[in-house]
């Protein structure tokens, strides 16, 4: 069994007319010291579904078991808490401008796990260690840090209290590029050397492929695709699935693939047309997709699509 | 002669000698895109504002030379970017920000028209619905009654590009355009660059940190760090052989993680030699002045002293 199962997850803001569903029936499991990369566009409901997972949302329906344990409205438990961790897209942002590095690294342990000072000591150093910086940080203040070390500093106090699961909701997005390869390089580091799960959440197609061993593609609150990650990036089934990966720039000046532009653009999460949410821009549609629903459904192993269009385990070709 | 022409630009924080620009030049032919990469403070930005006229309060244009089309643009006298009378355009990064929150869209771009074409303001509405239309907004009329709050960020951009093209512009500057879109948006918005630029023969500039988006985007590349050019020359040249320390590195770090000795440690503006001399691999004594472009290739340059020792040397390096 999985350390984390997630089954028929909703989530509805708001009620009435203007309800927007962020998150509508997902189904995604996550293994121990496994990294699980969630891929979307601006809307799509990734963070929403990492939020839930932390305990920051409270789902609409559905059911979270981590550890063999239901987390139904338990997600405020300290013990659960101190063992599902999030790192945030700006380290700016998530960092309290006015602690020193010391305090926020300590706090996690003072409220999580009750431990003495000399324990959070030696927790701290050790995890600052981790995080490729030393104890000459812990005086110092958010504004004294560049962008790198302050993420840094994020993942560290993620990993203070040792979780089992790190949600990571953007943590490069905001970092140059020359910067973004360290914190990548460092994320893999801790999690051989912890055996932490993560879930990855990103826009960044090529940053994920590079840290995820699994790849969940959404789109309007839905799983669209899932597969290993060189699957998807090789070999793209859903048809939004190769869009997006058609539509990312690549530096390869020999191998100019054709770009499939989708028309249009994402519709309001709070119109959403009856049956598959991607029709109005999808080359494949047809009548079906307009009355039904698809499901995600396995067609190889380890790999599951929600697509009509999609048969499994052969080539793709329009169903009729 | 070129289009745009920028030579000597220097640009400085008032009452202090440290110089945010440092000699940059660069140029841009009729219907051809042209790159300007680099990390968050390279100063990709601050170059385009200077040659707008548009710098911040408190920086100040030391020395340079802006030509259009032979005329020259800078003010000896006052140190000032005249007015380019539409001649030279610009869209920005948030083009929500960008546009004027409390007048619709329509008549933001009618205003643009009737100053710059002379249009009364009837003709004016129209010529603006029609520009709407032809940068791909689908119901131009209705959106030109929207405000920039009720258009999506992809809607948003293309009403900047269809206020900037008002202008009839020889140039156009477009400043990290799709940096805020989603990549399947940013797909769109390529695609309808690229047709002005085939239809109209307007020049453009086109800044961004993305290599990605330089490859699939641009005839020529202009390589910026610390506010100095560290590289330039045709697209192919640059991917395919390059020369500069600094690019070499840039690009390693979308492959893979770089192993540098000195991370993140910012731009040191206060150096006199080269900028790029504290984080460089190969930095020698020699470093401590500023390195000029030198002839590389064939439509290339590169700001190292590595290549003038070679040439003195007699040596005629790889590239020849």
């Amino acid at each position: 069994m999985a350390l984390l199962e997630i089954r028929g997850l909703y989530k509805t803001f708001g009620h009435g007319h203007g309800a927007v569903p962020a998150v509508r029936g997902v189904d995604l499991d996550l293994e121990r010291g496994e990294t699980v990369g969630l891929v979307g566009e601006s809307g799509c409901g990734k963070t929403t579904l990492g939020r839930i997972l932390v305990g920051l949302t409270t789902p609409t329906d559905g059911k979270i078991v981590f550890d063999g344990e239901p987390l139904d409205g338990r997600l405020s438990r300290p013990e659960v808490r101190r063992r599902i961790q999030m790192v945030f897209q700006h380290p700016a942002q998530s960092l309290n401008r006015r602690m020193k590095v010391s305090t926020t690294l300590a706090e996690p342990l003072h409220l999580l796990a009750k431990a003495d000072d000399e324990t959070i000591k030696d927790r701290i150093d050790e995890t600052l260690r981790l995080v490729g910086l030393d104890a000459g940080f812990l005086d110092r203040r958010p504004r004294q840090m560049s962008g790198g070390q302050q993420q840094r500093i994020a993942i560290a106090r993620a990993l203070v209290p040792d979780p089992d699961i790190v949600v990571l909701d953007e943590p490069t997005s905001s970092l140059d590029q020359s910067v973004r390869g360290r914190i990548i390089a460092l994320l893999r580091s801790i999690q051989e050397q912890r055996d932490v799960s993560y879930l990855f959440i990103s826009h960044d197609l090529s940053t994920v492929r590079r840290i995820a061993d699994r790849v969940a593609v959404m789109y309007l609150g839905r799983i669209v695709e899932e597969a290993p990650t060189e699957q998807i990036f090789e070999d793209p089934r859903h048809p939004y699935t190769k869009a997006l990966l058609s539509a990312v720039p690549t530096m390869d000046l020999d191998d100019r693939k054709q770009r499939i532009i989708l028309p249009g653009e994402t519709p309001s999460p709070s119109e959403l047309p009856g049956g598959c949410s991607f029709q109005d821009r999808c080359p494949l549609v047809h009548d079906r997709c307009r009355r039904e629903q698809p499901q995600l459904e396995t067609v190889a192993a380890g790999r599951r699509v929600e697509c009509f269009a999609v048969a499994p385990d052969a080539p793709q070709r329009p169903a009729g | 002669m070129s289009l745009l022409d920028v030579t000597g630009l220097t640009v400085g924080i008032r009452h202090s000698p440290l110089d945010i620009l440092r000699d940059v030049e660069f140029s841009v032919e009729r219907g051809e895109v042209v790159g300007l990469v680099g990390e968050s403070g390279s100063g990709k930005t601050m170059a385009s504002l200077a040659i707008m006229g548009l710098l911040p309060p408190g920086i100040e244009l030391r020395s340079g030379s802006v030509r259009i089309d032979g005329t020259e643009y800078v003010d000896q006298e006052s140190g000032r970017v005249r007015r380019t009378a539409g001649q030279m355009t610009m869209i920005f990064q948030h083009p929500r920000a960008a546009l004027n929150p409390t007048m619709r869209v329509g008549r933001q771009i009618s205003r643009v028209l009737e100053l710059n074409q002379d249009l009364h303001r009837g003709a004016a509405r129209e010529e603006a619905i029609g520009m709407l239309a032809r940068v791909g907004i689908p119901g131009a009329a209705r959106v030109a009654r929207a405000f920039p709050h009720q258009l999506s960020g992809g809607m948003c951009q293309r009403v900047m590009i269809a206020m900037a093209l008002a202008c009839k512009p020889e140039v156009l500057i477009a400043d990290e355009p799709t940096t805020a879109l989603d990549v399947t948006i940013q797909a769109q918005i390529f695609d309808l660059i690229n047709e002005l630029v085939d239809e109209t023969g307007t020049g453009v500039l086109f800044i961004t940190h993305d290599l990605g988006a330089i490859a699939e985007m641009c005839d020529r590349v202009t390589v910026l760090y610390g506010g100095q050019v560290m590289e330039q020359g045709s697209l192919r040249a640059l991917f395919t052989e390059p020369r500069h320390p600094y690019t070499r590195f840039l690009f390693e770090a979308v492959e893979r993680e770089v192993d540098l000795r000195v991370e993140e440690r910012g731009v040191n503006f206060a150096l006199t030699g080269c900028r790029f001399g504290h984080r460089c691999p190969s930095a020698h004594p020699a470093c401590v002045e500023f390195p000029p472009l030198v002839e590389v290739g064939p439509d290339h340059r590169s700001a190292c002293f590595l290549h003038a020792e070679a040439a003195t040397g007699g040596v005629v390096d790889g590239s020849a």
